[in-house]
C-alpha cells in the first residue's frame, strides 16, 4: 500500500478557518435575497398571510344551528370566535348577548341559555349567544377589542358578573403569579395584570398575534385539528400521521350537553359563604368592564348592561351587605354614564347552580324578568 | 435600539452606544454577570498597555492568561473540579469533603473569555495594534449579537470595524434579513422540533429500544447543528444589519469527508481558535507522528472540556481525537483517497460524529453508556415514534445541502427558487410558532 508522507496531510488539521474568500463568507447555502427579491417574497408572503385565513372561511364550513354557541373545547379560538360573530350578525337585527360563561351556559345546553329563553319568549330569533366560557371581564374587554369588531354599530347585551370581584384572586389583583382563563386576552405589557407572570418573549407573541390574523388563524387549526398542540408536538404524538390529513375541514359542533352536571347548588354544599370582595373602585375586572363599554360605545353600538344575576342566597350576611353596597356603587355608576342597565332580582335559591350560573329554570326566569321590564323593552324597541 | 444606532453610527456615540447595548443585554440575564465581564475585560485591556511598555511582556501575558483561565475555573470547572477531588479523597478513604461552590454559571462566559484571551495573545505575537479606547475593547468584548454563542471573534477582525467609519449598505440589510431568516427557521422550525423526541428519549432512555436511541441520537445531531448555527445565522444577521461582518461559524458539517474536514465545517472560530492558540503553540504538525498525535489529542480534550465540565465532554473531545488520528491514517492511503466514495466518507464521517454526539448530549457517563450499551444490545424492532415530518424535514435540508455543494448548485441559485425557499421558510416559522420554544443549547456554555 502506498503512503503519503505525514506532513503532506495537514491542510484540514484542526478546522481551515483563516480569512475565508468572500464568496465563502455569506455562508447561508444561496439562501440570500436583494432588495428587489426581498420585495418579491414580502408581496408573495403578505398575499399568503392575508389571504390564507379568508379562503379558508370559504373550504371549511361553519354551520351555525339555532341556539349555537362556540365549542367548548373551542373557547380560546378566538379567530374562530371572530368568525362566528361576523356570520351570525351579518343579519342586522340579531342582537348579541355577551359575557362570561353565564351568557355561555355552563350547566345548560345549548337550547336551555339566556339568549334560547329570550327568543323563545319573544317568538323571534333574534338573540344570538356570543358569550365565552371562562371570559372575565378583563379577557372580554380584549375579546371585543380585538376580534369583536363585527359587534360594532348595534344593539348589545353586555353581562358583568360580580363574581369576578369576590376575591383578589378573582379579581386578577393577587400579586403571586397565578393561572386564569384567557391570558391571551388580558393587556400583555399595559396596564400590568399582577399575577401575570408571561416571559417578555411570551407577551410578544401574544400581542403580535392579535394583529397579525395569519397566527390567529394558525392557532385556530391548532385547537380544531391538532388537539390544542403545536404542530410539533401533535407529530411528536402522531409520528405516522400526515398533518395534511388531519385537516378534515370538520368544525366540531358545540356539544348537546352542559360541562358542568345541572344540580342546584344547595343539593351540592349547601353552606353559606364570606367573599373578601373587592370594591368597585379598586376593581380591575370592573375597570375593564368600564373599558369594554366604552369600546363599544365609540364603535357606535346601543349597550344594554345586564348587572349580574348574583347568587346572594349563598352568602353570609355580613358578605351580602357589603356586597349590596357595591351593587348599589355599579348600579349608580351605570346611572350616572347613562347605560341601559337592570340587575335582575335575585332568582329562587333552587335555580342557582353555584354562585352565578343560573340552571334552565333560572335562565327562562331571567329572560321573564328582562322582557317585563321597561327598560329592557325600551332597549329593544328604540 | 437599531434607530438611534443608525443615528449615531457615525458620531463619538457610536462606542457608548454600541457598549451600553452589549451590556443591557448581558445584563439582561443577570447584573452580576457584568461586573464579571468588564472586570475581565479591563484586566486584559491593562494587562496589554502595560505589556507595551514592559520588557517583560511574557510576564503580562501570563496574568491574563492565568486571570481568564482563573475565571473559567471556578466559575466553569469549580464544582467540576470539587467533586472529583471528593471522590479522590473517598477513594483513600480520607473522611473529608470540600464543600461544593454551587456556583452560577454566567451565559456565554466561554465565548467572550476566549474572544478576549485571543487580542492579548495576538498582541503579543505582535499580530495586532493595542487598542487603546478602553470603551471600544470592552464593546468588542461584549458585542451582543455575537455574546452569548458566538462566533469567537478575533480582534483583527471585528476591532477595526469597530474603530472604523460604519458603512451599510442595502446589501448588508437585505444580507441580514436573509441570515435572520434562515437562522429563525433553523432555530424554531427544525432544532426545536427535534429536541420533543429527543428530550424525551434521552430523559428515560431504559424506556427505549435501540431504534429509538439511535434515531434519537441521529435526531441530536440536526438539533444541535440547526440550533447552534440558527443562533450564529442571527447573531451575524443582526451584525449585518449594522454594518458589522461576523466570521462564518459553519460550512455544512455533515457534509464533511474526514474529521478534519468536519472541524474545518463546525464551529469554525471556536476549532480555528485552538489550533492557533493550543494546537499551533503545542507544536502542531511539527515533529514526529507520536507529537502530532498527542497535540490532536490534547487539543480535543481541552475542546471537550470548554464545552462543559464533565467527563462525558472529555470523553466526546477522546473519541474526535482518536476518530482524526484514525481518519488522518486513512487518508495517507491511495485507496482510501482515491477508491473510496465520497459518499461513503460522508456518510461515514457522520456516523462517527453522530455516535460521538451521544457523550455530548448525555447527562453524565453513566448516562451515555447506557444508551450506547443499548443501542448495541436492544432490541430493534420496537416502534421508534420517530416523526415522519421531521424526518421529511432532515433529509429535505440534507439534500439541499448536497445539492448545493454540487456542480447542481446554479438551481439552488436562480432567484425564483431562492424566493420560493425564504416564502417556504417564513410560512413553516408562523406555523411551527408556538409558545414552548427551548432556550440555544449553547448558551449553557
Amino acid at each position: 500500500m502506498k503512503l503519503l508522507p505525514r506532513e503532506r496531510i495537514q491542510s484540514n488539521e484542526l478546522g481551515q478557518y483563516l480569512d475565508p474568500p468572500s464568496g465563502v463568507l455569506f455562508g447561508s447555502n444561496a439562501v440570500r435575497l436583494g432588495a428587489v427579491q426581498w420585495i418579491v417574497a414580502a408581496v408573495i408572503l403578505t398575499t399568503i398571510y392575508m389571504g390564507l385565513p379568508r379562503v379558508w372561511q370559504w373550504i371549511e364550513p361553519l354551520e351555525i344551528t339555532p341556539d349555537h354557541r362556540i365549542p367548548y373545547s373551542l373557547s380560546e379560538d378566538y379567530w374562530l370566535y371572530e368568525r362566528y360573530a361576523k356570520t351570525v350578525l351579518k343579519n342586522r337585527d340579531i342582537i348579541p348577548v355577551v359575557g362570561d360563561s353565564v351568557i355561555w351556559g355552563q350547566y345548560v345546553r345549548p337550547g336551555e341559555t339566556l339568549s334560547h329563553a329570550l327568543n323563545k319568549q319573544t317568538g323571534k330569533t333574534e338573540f344570538a349567544n356570543l358569550g365565552v366560557n371562562g371570559s372575565h371581564p378583563v379577557a372580554l374587554s380584549g375579546l371585543i377589542t380585538y376580534y369583536g369588531a363585527a359587534i360594532a354599530d348595534r344593539k348589545i347585551i353586555l353581562q358583568y358578573n360580580p363574581l369576578w370581584m369576590s376575591s383578589k384572586r378573582r379579581d386578577l389583583q393577587i400579586t403571586k403569579a397565578t393561572t386564569f382563563n384567557h391570558p391571551q386576552l388580558v393587556p400583555q405589557f399595559y396596564p400590568r395584570i399582577p399575577c401575570y407572570d408571561a416571559t417578555v418573549s411570551d407577551r410578544l407573541s401574544i400581542a403580535i398575534a392579535r394583529d397579525f390574523t395569519f397566527l390567529s388563524w394558525t392557532a385556530h387549526l391548532r385547537r380544531t385539528y391538532f388537539d390544542n398542540q403545536s404542530l410539533a408536538s401533535w407529530a411528536i404524538e402522531n409520528p405516522y400521521a400526515n398533518p395534511l390529513g388531519a385537516l378534515t375541514l370538520r368544525l366540531p359542533q358545540p356539544e348537546d350537553s352542559a360541562p358542568s352536571d345541572p344540580i342546584p347548588w344547595a343539593e351540592k354544599d349547601a353552606r353559606s359563604q364570606s367573599f373578601d370582595w373587592v370594591a368597585p373602585e379598586n376593581s380591575l375586572q370592573w375597570a375593564f368592564f368600564k373599558r369594554s363599554l366604552s369600546t363599544l360605545q365609540s364603535r357606535g353600538n346601543r349597550v344594554f348592561v345586564i348587572l349580574g344575576p348574583f347568587n346572594e342566597h349563598m352568602l353570609t350576611d355580613e358578605s351580602r351587605a357589603i356586597f349590596a353596597d357595591i351593587h348599589a356603587d355599579m348600579d349608580a355608576w351605570l346611572v350616572q354614564s347613562h347605560v341601559d342597565h337592570l340587575a335582575p332580582a335575585v332568582l329562587p335559591s333552587g335555580l342557582y347552580a353555584d354562585a352565578s350560573h343560573p340552571i334552565a329554570e333560572g335562565y327562562v326566569a331571567l329572560a321573564t324578568f328582562l322582557l317585563e321590564s321597561d327598560s329592557f323593552r325600551t332597549f329593544l324597541d328604540r | 435600539m437599531y434607530p438611534v444606532f443608525l443615528v449615531v453610527r457615525n458620531t463619538r456615540l457610536r462606542t457608548p452606544w454600541l457598549f451600553l447595548a452589549s451590556y443591557v443585554f448581558y445584563g439582561w440575564w443577570n447584573p452580576f454577570y457584568l461586573l464579571l465581564i468588564g472586570y475581565a475585560s479591563a484586566v486584559d485591556f491593562v494587562a496589554v498597555a502595560f505589556m507595551e511598555r514592559s520588557q517583560r511582556k511574557g510576564l503580562w501575558l501570563a496574568v491574563s492568561i492565568v486571570n481568564n483561565i482563573g475565571i473559567l475555573a471556578f466559575f466553569k470547572y469549580g464544582d467540576f473540579l470539587v467533586e472529583n477531588l471528593n471522590a479522590g479523597l473517598a477513594a483513600f478513604h480520607v473522611g473529608y469533603a470540600v464543600n461544593i461552590l454551587d456556583v452560577t454559571l454566567p451565559v456565554g462566559i466561554s465565548f467572550h473569555v476566549f474572544q478576549s484571551l485571543s487580542y492579548i495573545i495576538d498582541y503579543y505575537g505582535g499580530k495586532i495594534e493595542r487598542e487603546k479606547n478602553l470603551l471600544r475593547y470592552m464593546t468588542f468584548v461584549s458585542f451582543f449579537p455575537q455574546l452569548v454563542a458566538g462566533p469567537i471573534e478575533r480582534a483583527r477582525h471585528l476591532l477595526p470595524q469597530l474603530q472604523g467609519e460604519s458603512r451599510i449598505t442595502s446589501r448588508n440589510v437585505t444580507d441580514g434579513i436573509s441570515l435572520f431568516v434562515v437562522g429563525l427557521f433553523k432555530k424554531i422550525v427544525l432544532a426545536d422540533f427535534l429536541a420533543l423526541y429527543v428530550d424525551k428519549v434521552y430523559a428515560d432512555p431504559t424506556e427505549f429500544d435501540a431504534a429509538a436511541l439511535a434515531l434519537a441520537t441521529f435526531a441530536f445531531a440536526w438539533q444541535i447543528y440547526f440550533d447552534f448555527s440558527g443562533y450564529t445565522d442571527m447573531a451575524r444577521g443582526i451584525g449585518s444589519v449594522m454594518g458589522f461582518q461576523l466570521v462564518l461559524n459553519f460550512r455544512n458539517p455533515y457534509l464533511a469527508t474526514d474529521l478534519g474536514d468536519f472541524w474545518s465545517r463546525w464551529h469554525i472560530s471556536l476549532s480555528s481558535w485552538f489550533r492557533d492558540y493550543v494546537y499551533v503553540p503545542l507544536g502542531g504538525n511539527r515533529g514526529g507522528a507520536l507529537q502530532l498525535y498527542r497535540n490532536i489529542f490534547l487539543t480535543m480534550i481541552i475542546s471537550g472540556l470548554w464545552h462543559g465540565a464533565a467527563w462525558n465532554f472529555v470523553i466526546w473531545g477522546a473519541l474526535h481525537a482518536i476518530g482524526r488520528m484514525l481518519t488522518r491514517e486513512l487518508e495517507r492511503t491511495t485507496f482510501y483517497r482515491e477508491r473510496v466514495p465520497r459518499l461513503l466518507k460522508q456518510v461515514f464521517v457522520f456516523s462517527f460524529v453522530t455516535f460521538a454526539w451521544i457523550f455530548f448530549r448525555a447527562t453524565s457517563v453513566e448516562h451515555a453508556w447506557t444508551i450506547v450499551t443499548r443501542i448495541a444490545t436492544a432490541s430493534w424492532t420496537a416502534d421508534p415514534g420517530f416523526p415522519l415530518v421531521a424526518l421529511g424535514l432532515v433529509a429535505s435540508i440534507w439534500a439541499y445541502q448536497f445539492v448545493y455543494e454540487s456542480p447542481a448548485r446554479k438551481v439552488l441559485e436562480l432567484a425564483p427558487v431562492r424566493i420560493a425557499c425564504v416564502v417556504g421558510m417564513m410560512l413553516c416559522v408562523a406555523l411551527f410558532a408556538s409558545s414552548g420554544e427551548q432556550a440555544f443549547i449553547y448558551f449553557q456554555f
